[in-house]
């Protein structure tokens, strides 16, 4: 479909809506995806994808209505649906779409050259497989997908935005005898994905840990791998950021704006427009135009992230920090690139339980920060070297009373879905054994 | 055509509406709808898999087209995939006690806000409630001349109350989903439920983890079966060698006492008429006595691997159908409540759920409670939160020493290759000795 075909009915659309409402805003998302799947080292099948989504909303008097579709074709329908969903809606303060700004429309995660073919996405299982075959360990399932999208936003101010974004992921998992290794990938572009590398890292892993040892009940400094520590800070942590859950009284944070709430060596931000990385992006998914938001500066709690419908209700100012959950969903407070941040060291160097991965970080309590879940891949570790395996043990806590006591970040930081963190040194933290 | 040995299309319709009120305020409600639909194409070296939105079903040429672009697609796999023969046949969609498409969205808001409202007491600083429905129409064919088709709908609500007292914050949560309708009515008092629960937390403490004498209430030992058992049961898992459970059919892993089932046939929850692919649903005793006794499977994991049954393949609407839990509950034993508190004599009562998660190469599981007591000489005594269970599949069973007899099935989502999919999980209560649990209390 060609770029003005698109518009036309976007714009009829536009029209039809400014008859009955006050304000209409328009998401258009169209994409292509392919991936396959590894079963054992064989490559089991292969799956093309071709998905679309409209998400209409409407704002009319203060009542916001919205509704979606994976079939433009109904778009009359859609609009009808999230015109009579706005007549639900308890009326509030509402301060207005964005109109439009001279944004630079160059993407900033996109790579033209990205082949969305099977047979790119077999030469990524190769590679994978390469790497996995470092270490005995048996590979269990595989997956490689590439993917195209193309994200057009509009609404009745004028803004005619639209961009376009690739994504390359790999994963692998392996087993060596009762011991399991999983590895991942993912970014925007073919260059910066190293399936050979992703595949070594699970079979390593799978084997490293085989025979572990059990280990005694106590108090343990822990260095949390960027994955663990993922599980933990966005299940727990970044919700309570979220200026929606701040405002409800769903969040421990509410009250502690300018306090220290982290180590002082802490800092955490969301970075839409950070250099290379996936979910970087100019204007947020109802049009405001990002930038960088301080939410902790050295420990202090600085700000909570706002999307328009909320900034308006509580007198805040949007923080461009709207996402959309998928094709076509409703607009809700998110972050693109959320980084955590400070003093950079080796904090491998003591001997530590070094922690790669942890099991049911979701059952976590999201408002009490407490959290209880099993190790996966756990190793003491010194001198930056993986040392005994430890076969199993629980590790209870609380998210937020961690980061005080967090005693140091690593030099290198990795994605974790749109998290990018260090590996984080904690220290006495309560270790249940068997 | 050329080189295509099978092929089925499902193609699922239908419309999602919701309502999300919060702190009172109507946050949004409203209707979406969806079209989607999946063709799955096998030749000789293994799938080719298309998904397509918005189809418009077709014929001839047409269809001709799309299997050919699916069949291109195996160009690059490499697997002689083998089908197994399965019975076939479908089940009725129960009927509804009241459709909940013959309500209008008011009413429906009207009643959800009263549950809602009814979370309101003091120290309770947030109430929200959600209605969701999902309204499916699913068709399915597939080259071997097999149609089905039905309509489904799934509806219910959850209530969440938090409360908080100086800094300390703690949520109390309802939840009622089901197949039999409409079910809005008369539900207020799980508002006050959930708040109360709330309320009684900001009092609880901090469970000290150890090894010790547990009881599970029917909720969180019906997450227990699900987690522990039912995922390193799915035949896919098996074919791949990612379960400890490969290789172990007739192995004793529990007591006699001890008999798990996964049921799609059953109507709750994650009852399905017909699976995925087409294959007739039934009961699978995954344990049973204490022996591990069949496996879960799609048609393709029962040929790699047999040692169980299929029709236990599962999709959702677009999505490739994986081997899935449905209905899953630990049968009921002979044993009271009372008689299983005054076995546990000293430990802990967990009871609700916070969901869990398996690593079932490993072995190992984690799964959380929403709260508990302290069970001294048999009797409740404090209240405690934050309490999580993990252990290991192939010893922890053998620690459940008493079933009781009041099995009570819990409506839930469970999570596997990105999709998620409406289940059902249950026990009676149960007795588990030496069991691992985890909480950051101190003496």
């Amino acid at each position: 479909m060609r770029w003005w075909v698109a518009v036309a009915w976007i714009e009829e659309l536009i029209r039809e809506a400014e008859k009955v409402v006050d304000e209409v805003e328009v998401y258009y998302v169209e994409g292509t995806s392919v991936s396959a799947d590894l079963k054992k080292k064989q490559v089991s099948l292969a799956t093309i994808s071709q998905d679309c989504g409209l998400g209409i909303r409407t704002i009319h008097k203060g009542q916001i209505g919205s509704s979606s579709t994976n079939d433009p074709g109904r778009w009359r329908e859609c609009l009808k649906a999230a015109v009579a969903s706005g007549k639900f809606a308890t009326p509030q303060e509402w301060t207005g779409l964005p109109g439009p700004e001279p944004l630079d429309t160059t993407p900033l995660a996109f790579d033209a050259g990205m082949q969305i073919e099977p047979g790119t996405a077999r030469d990524l299982l190769d590679d994978l497989l390469e790497g996995a075959a470092a270490h005995p360990a048996d590979v269990t399932s595989g997956s490689a997908g590439l993917s195209s999208m193309k994200v057009t936003l509009a609404n009745n101010h004028g803004i005619r935005y639209s961009d376009r974004s690739t994504s390359v992921s790999v994963s692998l998992e392996a087993i060596h005898g009762q011991s399991t290794g999983y590895e991942f990938g993912h970014e925007w572009s073919m260059d910066r994905i190293d399936p050979v590398a992703v595949g070594e890292r699970a079979t390593f892993f799978a084997c490293e840990s085989a025979d572990g040892k059990d280990i005694p009940t106590g108090d343990y400094d822990v260095l949390l791998s960027p994955l663990a520590y993922a599980e933990l800070l966005g299940n727990v942590f970044v919700p309570a950021l979220n200026g929606r859950n701040v405002q409800a009284g769903r969040s421990r944070l509410a009250q502690s704006l300018s306090q220290q709430v982290a180590n002082p060596m802490i800092s955490m931000y969301d970075d839409p427009l950070l250099p290379g990385a996936d979910g970087s992006i100019r204007w947020d998914a109802e049009g405001t135009p990002t930038k960088r938001l301080d939410l902790i500066k050295d420990g202090l709690l600085c700000a909570f992230a706002y999307d328009l419908k909320t900034a308006s209700r509580y007198g805040q100012k949007s923080t461009a920090s709207a996402v959309r959950g998928g094709f076509g969903g409703a607009p809700t407070i998110g972050h693109h690139n959320f980084v955590v941040d400070g003093k950079r060291e080796t904090v491998d160097d003591e001997r530590v339980l070094y922690v790669h991965n942890i099991v049911g970080a979701h059952t976590a309590n999201p408002m009490s920060g407490e959290f209880s879940v099993e190790f996966s891949n756990a190793f003491w570790m010194e001198g930056g070297e993986f040392q005994d395996p430890i076969r199993s043990a629980m590790f209870s806590g609380n998210v937020f009373d961690l980061h005080h006591v967090i005693s140091g970040l690593s030099r290198e930081s990795r994605a974790v879905g749109s998290l990018i963190l260090p590996s984080v040194k904690i220290n006495k933290q309560h270790i249940i054994g068997k | 055509m050329h080189g295509i040995s099978y092929y089925d299309l499902r193609h699922v319709t239908g419309e999602v509406t919701h309502i999300d009120i919060d702190n009172g305020a109507v946050e949004s409600a409203g209707t979406s709808f969806f079209n989607k639909a999946i063709l799955r194409v096998l030749v000789k070296s293994g799938w080719g898999i298309l998904q397509i939105d918005n189809y418009t079903p077709c014929t001839g040429l047409k269809f001709d087209e799309l299997l050919e672009r699916a069949a291109k697609l195996a160009i690059i796999t490499e697997e002689n995939v083998v089908l197994g023969d399965v019975p076939r046949g479908q089940l009725p969609v129960p009927p509804v006690k009241e459709n909940p498409r013959d309500i209008g969205i008011e009413e429906k808001a009207a009643l959800l806000a009263e549950i809602e409202k009814s979370a309101t007491l003091p120290l309770i600083t947030n109430r929200r409630a959600n209605y969701i429905e999902k309204n499916e129409q699913v068709r399915f064919a597939d080259s071997s001349g097999n149609e089905y088709s039905f309509a489904m709908s799934r509806s219910g609500f959850n209530v969440l109350a938090v409360a908080s007292r100086n800094g300390n914050v703690q949520m109390g949560y309802e939840r009622e989903h089901s197949i039999d309708g409409f079910n809005l009515r008369h539900q207020q008092a799980l508002g006050t439920k959930a708040a109360n629960l709330a309320i009684s937390l900001l009092d609880a403490t901090l469970a000290k983890g150890g090894k010790m004498r547990a009881v599970l209430d029917p909720e969180l030992a019906g997450v227990f079966a699900h987690e522990a058992v039912g995922h390193a049961s799915e035949g896919d898992l098996i074919q791949e060698g990612n379960s400890v459970l490969v290789g172990r059919t007739g192995e004793r892993i529990g007591n006699e006492n001890l008999t798990i089932v996964d049921d799609p046939s059953l109507h709750g929850f994650g009852f399905d008429p017909v699976d995925a692919e087409g294959a007739a649903v039934t009961r699978t005793e995954i344990i049973r006595r204490g022996v591990i006794n069949a496996f879960l499977h799609s048609r393709e994991s029962l040929a790699a691997v047999g040692n169980g049954i299929a029709g236990h393949a599962r999709a959702m609407p677009g999505e490739p159908p994986l081997v899935r839990m449905s209905n899953t509950f630990i049968e009921n034993g002979d044993s009271s409540k009372e008689e299983i508190f005054a076995e546990c004599k000293n430990g802990i009562f967990l009871a609700g759920s916070r969901g869990g998660q398996v690593d079932p190469g490993r072995g190992i599981f984690q799964f959380n409670a929403e709260y508990g007591y302290l069970v001294e000489n048999g009797e409740c005594t404090k209240m405690v939160r934050d309490v999580s269970l993990s252990g290991e599949i192939l010893t922890t069973l053998h620690g459940i020493v008493l079933c009781g007899n009041d099995r009570k099935m819990s409506p839930g989502y469970c999570g596997k290759g990105g999709q998620s999919v409406p289940v059902s999980d249950g026990a009676p209560h149960i007795l588990l000795t030496d069991a691992v649990v985890g909480g950051s209390g101190v003496d």
